[in-house]
């Protein structure tokens, strides 16, 4: 046999080859257990001395040469292969990327958390309270005394009552809160307590029974019309994440003294739109000084502490938020509505 | 509220103060307007005509063709218009709505063709114009109005009506009429509020007439005897201004009481004098079982707490509320008895609404009203009708009964205090003039001012010093005080675990877990409890549902998740489901008798059923399970027990109460979690019971895989943390086994744990469950559970020996549970 033949011949077998498997194929055949190179290797001692050394060498050599030829040619292969990879044709950039199934938070929770957020970082509390109330921490304590007709424009849900035990109502705001952050919490304090409150309404795209406000309370010495101005502006720079100019006017609540209704400026026009009926001004949040009366209700000397209160409706900040069309998706727990947030 | 620009200024010089920015500044300093609008719009499309000539129809005996002057407004030609009224005729002037007109009701006028003659245009009534009730002819104009001129400034009916939400007016009774929002009109552009008279015209000697008052909750009852009134229409200016306020006129009779109501805030009645006993009138409480008929038509049940005014012994009016049939003045009616009173404000608002009887009165009696009014009211009265009917006659002076009390009184206020409270320094001079401008008088008394309060402001509304800072503040505007920053010395930040535990578990569930959140009202109805077998109870529960049948406050959030899953499940195929909420217990009631609040976490995992081949972990059970598994170590809580749901649960000490199955589980399907030294379990997570499931409409093709899970808020608050735990890593290579038991399908799974545990004498580090079949090769009634196992030592390499040594040991715990290792 001659190795020279041999070998160009196998090189030339390697160099037509495109497969990595045919080339193993010959790379076994060459230089495998039964290969060529094998075969050569165990006729060595069958031939006259003075040939063996020669073939010896000529074996190893092939050998070399053919491993070196199959790895040439296995990285041409490969670099061929990721090239074609890399020209591969036309890639559909429109095609939409498919869904990763994720979960989602409720668009009041993270409303609540927002302002939760901010107002903790001003040093106020944030409590909780029963949504079933008794009379006391919804009426009298904030100087709505039975009888009295600011009653009536409450929508009171009353619960039946059970042989002697008190009057019990579904809380008509959030205020309750307010005298058991002054039974709770010692002076000078600030808290708020979002949570959901109840009205006896008629249901319909822009009212409901049920429905989120959140309390504020702030109580010192020396608390001014002046201060819950200031307060109400950094409140709204929260929420709207620019400066508004509010304006105070007067507003009936029993519990503050004096109150007022807080309007904002429209943040989404300039000259009027449907959210703020044309006015430019957008109705947002009653408030107003406490009443020296609910300061006595909840234990406190009105001599010495004063403080102010307000009343944020976060159902109605979410639909703000995110222009929901009707309060009634809020609570319907349709998952097409869910999915959105 | 309703409020007449125009009356507004028959009290106070309104010049160069347009209606929109008397709007403003009534919104910014008194009490929210609503909406200001003009008063009949129409009545400026609506134009004087003259008809010329009127011929009968040819075709129909009721009706005339009219031959209509428009003048400037037409186009010089005459109007051929038909007209079915009686009273149309020749030399008439008329309200002419033209073609293309729009009179109320969206009533387009057009071009028509009425039995055969073509008219173009209509002859108006007042009812059609909205100006009254009369329909039984058209409405004949003066004849000196211009012809052509529109109506509403030919007859100068211009006017503009203002909306006051009457909320904002609930502490103001002296706001309930004209005068009152006169003299804050007066007060806020500094113009005098113009005088009105209000002394009685002069009476004759005849014996007042006799009144009697028999309850407390009269304060004051007087009464006018008017001799020679006539029911006669009201002039123009009267009927424009009722009806710009929304009351239609009736006549002079009607509409002065109600004018003087509107004018000062203060109800009043007439009565027909001569239907009235001699014995005169009572103010009394009803007897138990007593009715009257009001003026509407219908009977009322009457209470002993119910006020009566009443001639002699039979009730005559509902007192501060509505008249009774009885005595009503009618056409006929010449000798008048006009009552003026002041009633307890609780009395009045307490029989109105328990009647569902709210009126004019009523509204403004349940403010406190002033009672020194009821004198200033009968006199005004007594004058208008004087300037009316000149014939009219006073026979009596004004009877007045009752123990009232002037409640003028004097508060004082500190300048400093005005100061604090509205956060800037204003001048003495300023606080004077504010408050003398709305009628308070003010007096310096060294460092204070005393401030005498007039008694409209007196009964209820201005009662402290704060008060009168309200006052101050309103009208120097509270949009002129300036913002100031609060200061307060920080406080440590004291985070509300539950808010901080509330917000990691709705993180962990609408993030990693892909649940949605959902919040649900707290109201469940009654029929579907019932439907759905969730009724037991006791139920905190609406005295007055505003939906019908909506009236059980939930005592748990889990079966609010319930509600909408069909619906839920007719959107998705696989619906995920969480809400954090509140349910309450009345039969563990507090203290002060509020019922037990409990915090909750429900979950629903709800889907289309796993197929036959499914993985034994397919079914949404065990799904759930793993999630409050994960919920709990991201919550960094100790592992809790897991159980079965009924009977004693793992860790509880004999003689604690054994769980019970939850109505809304399946009977045997899921599981219980329980904190060692809780009482009751923290956590129950279970298969929805296949009955419910059937009831909430999960059949056919909604048939579905529902796990659900109810967790306490307030256990996980007191659940054990997890220590902070650290295991070394391993130094020797460990031998990992898969092993198979073959066991009688009603044993557990813990047992093959525990064998394999025992087996592995403290090298297994790992036991993990992967499979769980039955099938044909198994035979019947047998189950196979497969479980990784890892063994590892702290000591040395283990070799094929261990495992074997380890398989051994492992064949012989199984078959002492009548098990068998299964091989290959
Ligand atoms: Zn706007």
């Amino acid at each position: 046999m001659d190795i020279d033949t041999t070998l160009a011949e196998a090189r030339e077998r390697i160099r037509a080859c495109d497969d990595a498997a045919a080339l193993k194929a010959i790379e076994r055949e060459m230089v495998g257990k039964d290969g060529v190179v094998s075969a050569l290797l165990a006729s060595i001692p069958s031939l006259p001395a003075e040939e063996r050394r020669a073939v010896g060498q000529g074996a190893n050599q092939l050998k070399q040469a053919v491993l070196d030829a199959v790895a040439e040619r296995t990285a041409a292969l490969e670099s061929s292969a990721v090239e074609a990879q890399r020209g591969a044709g036309h890639f559909d950039a429109s095609v939409p990327a498919p869904a990763v199934e994720r979960g989602s938070l409720h668009p009041l929770t993270r409303v609540t958390r927002e302002l939760e957020d901010q107002f903790l970082s001003m040093g106020y509390h944030v409590l909780d309270g029963p949504e079933v109330e008794t009379d006391f921490y919804n009426f009298e304590a904030l100087n709505i005394p039975p009888d009295h007709p600011a009653r009536d424009s409450q929508d009171t849900f009353f619960i039946e009552r059970e042989g002697e035990g008190p009057e019990l109502v579904m809380r008509t705001h959030t205020s309750p809160v307010q005298i058991r952050a002054m039974q709770r919490l010692t002076p000078p304090f600030r808290a708020i307590a979002p949570g959901k409150t109840f009205r006896n309404e008629s249901v319909d795209a822009s009212h409901e029974h049920t429905f989120h406000q959140m309390e504020g309370i702030v109580i010192g010495e020396d608390i001014s019309v002046g201060h819950l101005i200031g307060a109400m502006k950094t409140l709204l720079r929260g929420i709207f994440n620019r400066d508004l100019d509010v304006r105070l006017r007067p507003g009936y609540f029993p519990f503050v003294e004096p109150g007022f209704e807080l309007d904002a400026r429209c943040p989404f026009c300039e000259t009027g739109c449907s959210v703020c009926k044309r006015t430019t001004w957008i109705e947002l949040l009653p408030c107003g000084l406490v009443h020296p009366a609910v300061l006595s209700a909840g234990g406190l000397d009105p001599e010495r502490w004063s403080g102010f209160a307000f009343g944020l409706g976060l159902s109605r900040l979410v639909m703000l938020r995110y222009g929901i069309d009707d309060v009634r998706h809020l609570l319907s727990g349709d998952l097409r509505f869910l999915e959105q947030f | 509220m309703l409020i007449s620009y125009r009356w507004l200024a028959r009290h106070v010089d309104l010049s160069n103060i347009s209606a929109e920015q008397l709007g403003d500044d009534l919104t910014l300093s008194t009490a929210e307007v609503e909406g200001i609008e003009p008063f009949a719009p129409h009545l400026e499309d609506v134009v004087v005509g003259h008809v010329t000539q009127r011929v009968p129809h040819p075709d129909a005996d009721k009706l005339s063709v009219c031959t209509v002057d428009a003048g400037a407004a037409g186009d010089g030609t005459p109007l051929t218009i038909v007209c079915g009224a009686p009273n149309v005729d020749a030399g008439q002037n008329i309200a002419l709505a033209r073609v293309g007109c729009v009179l109320p009701g969206d009533f387009k006028i057009k071009k028509s063709k009425i039995r055969g003659v073509e008219s173009r245009g209509m002859i108006c009534s007042l009812k059609e114009l909205e100006l009254g009730d009369d329909h039984s002819g058209i409405w004949v104009l003066p004849a000196q109005a211009p012809v052509g001129e529109a109506v509403a400034s030919a007859l100068d009916m211009r006017d503009w009506v203002i909306e006051i939400d009457n909320k904002s007016l609930t502490h103001r009774p002296d706001l309930w009429g004209h005068r009152g929002i006169a003299r804050e009109v007066a007060a806020i552009y500094e113009r005098p509020l113009l005088p009105l008279d209000l002394s009685l015209p002069e009476t004759g000697d005849a014996a007042p007439f006799p009144i009697a008052i028999e309850s407390d909750r009269c304060p004051r009852y007087t009464g006018l005897a008017i001799d020679g009134a006539r029911a006669l229409p009201s002039p123009a200016w009267l009927r424009n201004l009722l009806l710009a306020v929304g009351q239609r006129p009736f006549d002079q009779l009607v509409d002065l009481s109600n004018f003087v109501m509107l004018d000062l805030g203060q109800p009043n009645h007439t009565f027909d004098r001569s239907r009235l006993s001699a014995e005169g009138i009572v103010v009394r409480q009803a007897r138990q079982g007593e009715t009257i008929q009001t003026l509407d038509g219908e009977e009322r049940k009457l209470l002993e707490t119910d006020l009566l005014i009443c001639s002699g012994d039979e009730p005559v009016a509902l007192a501060g509320i509505m008249g009774g049939e009885g005595s009503k003045v009618g056409e006929d009616t010449s000798e008048l008895l006009l009552e003026v009173a002041t009633f307890a404000p609780a009395t009045v608002r307490r029989t109105s609404s328990r009647l569902g009887l709210r009126t004019d009165a009523s509204a403004r009696f349940e403010k406190s009203l002033d009672p020194t009014l009821p004198a200033d009211a009968a006199a005004h009265y007594a004058r208008l009708l004087s300037e009316l009917q000149p014939e009219v006659r006073f026979p009596a002076p004004l009877s007045d009964a009752g123990q009232w009390q002037d409640p003028a009184h004097v508060l004082e206020l500190r300048p400093a205090a005005v100061h604090t409270a509205l956060g800037k320094t204003l001048p003495d001079g300023e606080l004077t003039s504010i408050l003398t401008r709305l009628g308070f008088g003010v007096e310096a008394a060294g460092e204070l001012l005393r401030v005498s309060v007039p008694s409209r402001r007196a009964t209820k509304d201005v009662t402290i010093e704060r008060d009168l800072i309200e006052e101050i503040g309103r009208l120097h505007r509270y949009g002129n005080l300036p913002e100031r920053t609060l200061l307060a010395e920080v406080t440590p930040f004291q985070a509300d675990p539950r808010r901080a535990l509330v917000r990691r578990i709705q993180d962990r569930l609408a993030g990693a877990a892909r649940f949605h959140e959902t919040l649900s009202y707290s109201f469940m109805d009654v029929g579907w409890l019932e439907r759905t077998g969730l009724d037991a109870g006791p139920w905190v529960t609406l005295a007055n549902p505003g939906i019908e049948g909506l009236s059980r406050v939930r005592r748990a959030v889990l079966p609010s998740l319930f509600v909408g899953l069909e619906r839920a499940r007719r959107q998705r195929g696989d619906v995920r489901l969480f809400e954090v909420g509140k349910g309450y217990l009345p039969e563990h009631a507090g203290e002060d008798g509020q019922p037990r609040e409990v915090h909750q976490l429900a979950l629903v995992w709800a889907g289309t059923p796993p197929g036959k081949k499914a993985r034994w972990d397919e079914p949404r059970l065990h799904r759930l399970h793993a999630v409050l598994e994960d919920l709990f170590a991201s919550l960094e809580l100790a592992a809790p027990c897991w159980g079965p749901l009924a009977g004693e649960q793992p860790g509880e000490q004999a003689g604690e109460q054994d769980g019970e199955t939850p109505i809304w589980s399946h009977p045997a399907r899921g599981f219980r979690a329980h904190w060692a030294g809780q009482d009751a379990p923290a956590a129950t997570v279970a298969e929805l019971d296949p009955r419910l499931a059937r009831d909430l409409g999960l059949a056919g093709e909604l048939a579905s895989d529902v796990a659900v899970a109810e967790i306490s808020i307030d256990a996980l608050l007191v659940a054990p943390p997890r220590p902070p735990s650290y295991r070394a890593l391993p130094r020797y290579p460990g031998l990992e086994l898969d092993v198979a038991a073959a066991l009688d399908a009603g044993s557990s799974a813990a047992s093959v744990d525990e064998a394999i545990r025992k087996a592995g004498k403290g090298l297994v580090q790992d036991v993990s469950l992967f499979d769980v079949y039955a099938g044909p090769n198994l035979g019947a009634g047998k189950k196979s559970l497969a479980f990784h196992v890892l063994l590892q030592s702290d000591t040395r390499t283990l070799t094929d020996k261990d495992g074997s040594k380890f398989l051994g040991r492992l064949e012989k715990g199984l078959s002492a549970l009548g098990g068998e290792l299964r091989k290959g």
